[in-house]
């Protein structure tokens, strides 16, 4: 069964993308599209509290049911609190579940503690003044008193003793008494975490240097880098400053529920768990597509434009079982992409290729400040309108991504040039359409046909093996919604 | 190999002296100072990589990036004996045709050939082959195990927040650790790592 396409996520004005004048169709408007609701095709996805018709006041009330569990004694009243947050959190429902649990975090402290002192240290990825742009639309800044700050990977460092030696913070994200870890559960960079120490993250990553970063992402390898976040939060500069942990606990479908306590990881089993189940399905399920136009039409970087509630590098990947920890590499990681010579041949032949069943990519609005070349290279794209293709021009981190991709100049150019050229009719586009994805007539017929089969091979072959490799607790699957 | 076609010019009305953008820039290219009451930015183009850094940090917004003739930074590699550069990319740890920069597209053998040129520091070698004049975030380790690799050392300078240090890598991982952490697979990762550094250097 299939519907009328669901509204993509409008465009965005950012310093990052094109002037939305410019994104004048999106992909769900192409003829011959429908879109698939989620619960057609993994019937067992936990009911969500947003969306659900009450607006954000629903998110308020379950960061205080959660924060309720938890224990404040370490804030003083006189203490100077950083509520510690990351950027992905922003790109969820447009922003607000996010922005919400934040304005609650900081009314709950300020309560409970006598603290007056609460700051918002907002860090981000590759685009310096992300995260200023989300606390300016979700006027976090007046909501904070002006404590509230965008922090970049090139501002101030502070050195932290670690078992893996020296690493550096962002002297911001630490130059509270107490801090804070305000994060969500959304499985999105599995090529990286592999989901091993997921909620831990942040700590090698959105509140650290580039210098810890480039040891993340060049030095260790595409397991053992999990373990730089672990080693800086348990070090003892963190360990006495850190206070607990609140999460947006996601499932492609949008919020399940708000999840808070002063052990991250317990915290840490429970949102490992709860991943697996909520977006081990559908990850699976973009696996068994055999051939498809991918269209990328979201405002975000390349790799994280949204489709089903999972980011386009998941597509990327999904010719591999990501979770499985005995593959060792990932077919896009940034080890992998390093992995390739300069005329693009493997370095070794265990090199896997990326997911081979996209046969083309119509890039019909995705933005800058992720260097991208790399998928340009790998699979045929083109990209629609030539104010985009300038915008790449523009961006140091892209200066060459034009040089693999053709340009047309509008939609349905490109997608008669991709499907005569792919010999496929099957389309997935990566717009964020809330609840479902929109996919062509003939890509839903298949999907709704293996989803039963790729259900019931997560549920009973992949969770156990993925649990075993992780020495979690199986019995942890029945304690979460 | 990057081509520079863009240039960071500062407007001084709106400048408020905080020297972020001089903090910031990976190759020193800007000194903030103060004349006649008004707070004075030197940029120095010649050494400009068109990073955007300070335009993306400075909290005043007063950093324009604008487009300039374009030209190309870059270190030939074929002016050395390809077993000097191999040497030292293998001594560094890296495969030569290894990619070391996501944005530049530069690989390991460029930043041999500009050490063999005589960049002797992390700013030099930005500027010799434009690697970490991208994101500045990725390529940051590489460039530090260059320089360590060709027992090159060199001095924080303290009026910048860049080049804080060379970290660890996956073969200096205690087997402590390896031993009581097994999930993170590091001695899988050091084999992986290894395979990558010995294979074969295809014209
Ligand atoms: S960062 Fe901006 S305000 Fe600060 S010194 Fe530089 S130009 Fe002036
Ligand atoms: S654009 Fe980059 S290299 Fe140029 S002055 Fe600014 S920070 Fe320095």
């Amino acid at each position: 069964m299939s519907g009328a396409p669901i509204n993509p996520a409008a465009p965005r004005n950012s310093q990052y993308g094109v002037d939305p004048k410019y994104i004048v169709k999106r992909g769900a408007d192409l003829e011959g599209m429908t879109s698939v609701l989620l619960n057609e095709l993994i019937p067992d996805m936990p009911p969500v509290i947003y969306p659900n018709g009450r607006g954000p006041s629903v998110i308020k009330e379950e960061t205080e049911r959660a924060l309720a569990t938890v224990d404040f004694s370490k804030i003083k009243p006189g203490h100077r609190v950083n509520i510690l947050a990351s950027h992905h959190g922003f790109t969820f429902l447009g922003g607000e579940p996010y922005a919400e649990m934040l304005r609650t975090i900081k009314d709950v402290v300020m309560s409970e503690t006598g603290a007056r002192e609460v700051r918002l240290r907002a860090g981000l990825g590759m685009r310096f003044r992300e995260t200023e742009e989300y606390i300016k639309a979700h006027g976090l800044d007046d909501y904070f008193e002006g404590k509230a700050l965008g922090i970049a990977p090139i501002d101030a460092g502070i050195p932290i003793e670690t078992k893996l030696g020296t690493l550096y913070g962002l002297r911001k994200a630490y130059d509270g008494d107490v801090i804070i870890h305000a994060h969500n559960s959304d499985v999105r960079e599995v090529h990286f975490h592999r989901q091993v120490d997921r909620a831990v993250k942040p700590f090698g990553m959105s509140y650290a240097r580039c210098e810890t970063r480039s040891t993340y992402h060049m030095n260790l390898g595409p397991r053992g880098a999990n373990f730089v976040a672990r080693s800086i939060f348990e070090s003892d500069f963190v360990q006495d400053k850190y206070g607990f942990s609140v999460f947006m606990i996601m499932s492609p479908q949008g919020v399940v529920n708000v999840d808070a306590d002063n052990d991250l990881y317990a915290l840490n089993d429970r949102t490992t768990v709860g991943g697996m189940k909520y977006y081990g399905k559908i990850i699976s399920l973009f696996g068994e597509i055999d051939g498809c136009i991918a269209v990328l039409d979201f405002p975000c970087p390349v790799p994280y434009v949204f489709a089903a509630g999972v980011i386009y590098a998941n597509m990327i990947n999904a010719n591999i079982d990501l979770f499985d920890l005995d593959n060792p590499l990932p077919p896009y990681t940034w080890y992998t992409e390093t992995f390739y010579d300069h005329r693009g041949r493997p370095l070794i032949p265990e090199i896997p290729p990326v997911n081979p069943a996209i046969k083309m990519v119509v890039h019909n609005y995705a933005w800058t400040g992720y260097p991208a070349v790399f998928f340009a290279e790998q699979t045929p794209t083109i990209v629609v309108g030539e104010e985009q293709a300038k915008h790449f021009d523009r961006d140091p981190m892209n200066l060459n991504y034009m040089k693999h991709a053709l340009l047309a100049r509008e939609l349905n150019a490109a997608m008669a040039f991709a499907y005569e050229t792919t010999g496929t009719d099957k389309v997935i586009i990566f717009d964020g359409a809330m609840g479902g994805l929109n996919v062509s007539s003939s890509l839903a017929e298949l999907l709704l046909k293996v989803a039963p089969s790729v259900c019931d091979r997560v549920e009973n072959t992949l969770i156990p093996k993925w649990l075993d490799q992780r020495d979690i607790d199986a019995s942890l699957l029945g304690a979460i919604p | 190999m990057k081509v520079v076609d863009v240039h960071a010019s500062v407007n001084e009305d709106l400048c408020k002296g905080c020297k972020t953008c001089e903090m910031v820039c990976p190759v020193y290219a800007i000194t903030v100072g103060k004349r006649e009451k008004k707070f004075k930015v030197e940029i120095n183009h010649k050494r400009c990589v068109g990073c955007w850094n300070c335009e993306q940090r400075c909290p005043e917004h007063a950093v324009e990036m604008k487009p300039c003739d374009p030209y190309i930074i870059g270190t030939d590699v074929s002016q050395f004996d390809y077993n000097e550069i191999e040497a030292l990319c293998r001594k560094a740890r890296f495969h030569p045709k290894q990619l070391v920069c996501y944005c530049s597209g530069s690989r390991a053998e460029e930043l041999a050939a500009a050490i063999l040129s005589g960049a002797k520091t992390p700013d030099a070698l930005v500027l010799a082959t434009g690697v970490g004049a991208g994101c500045g975030i990725e390529c940051n380790q590489p460039i530090l195990r260059f320089l360590e690799s060709a027992g090159l050392s060199f001095e924080r300078r303290k009026q910048s927040f860049q080049w804080l240090g060379r970290t660890i890598t996956v073969w200096e991982v205690p087997s402590k650790l390896k031993e009581d952490f097994p999930v993170f697979r590091f001695e899988e990762d050091r084999q992986l790592f290894d395979r990558i550094i010995n294979a074969s250097v295809e014209p």
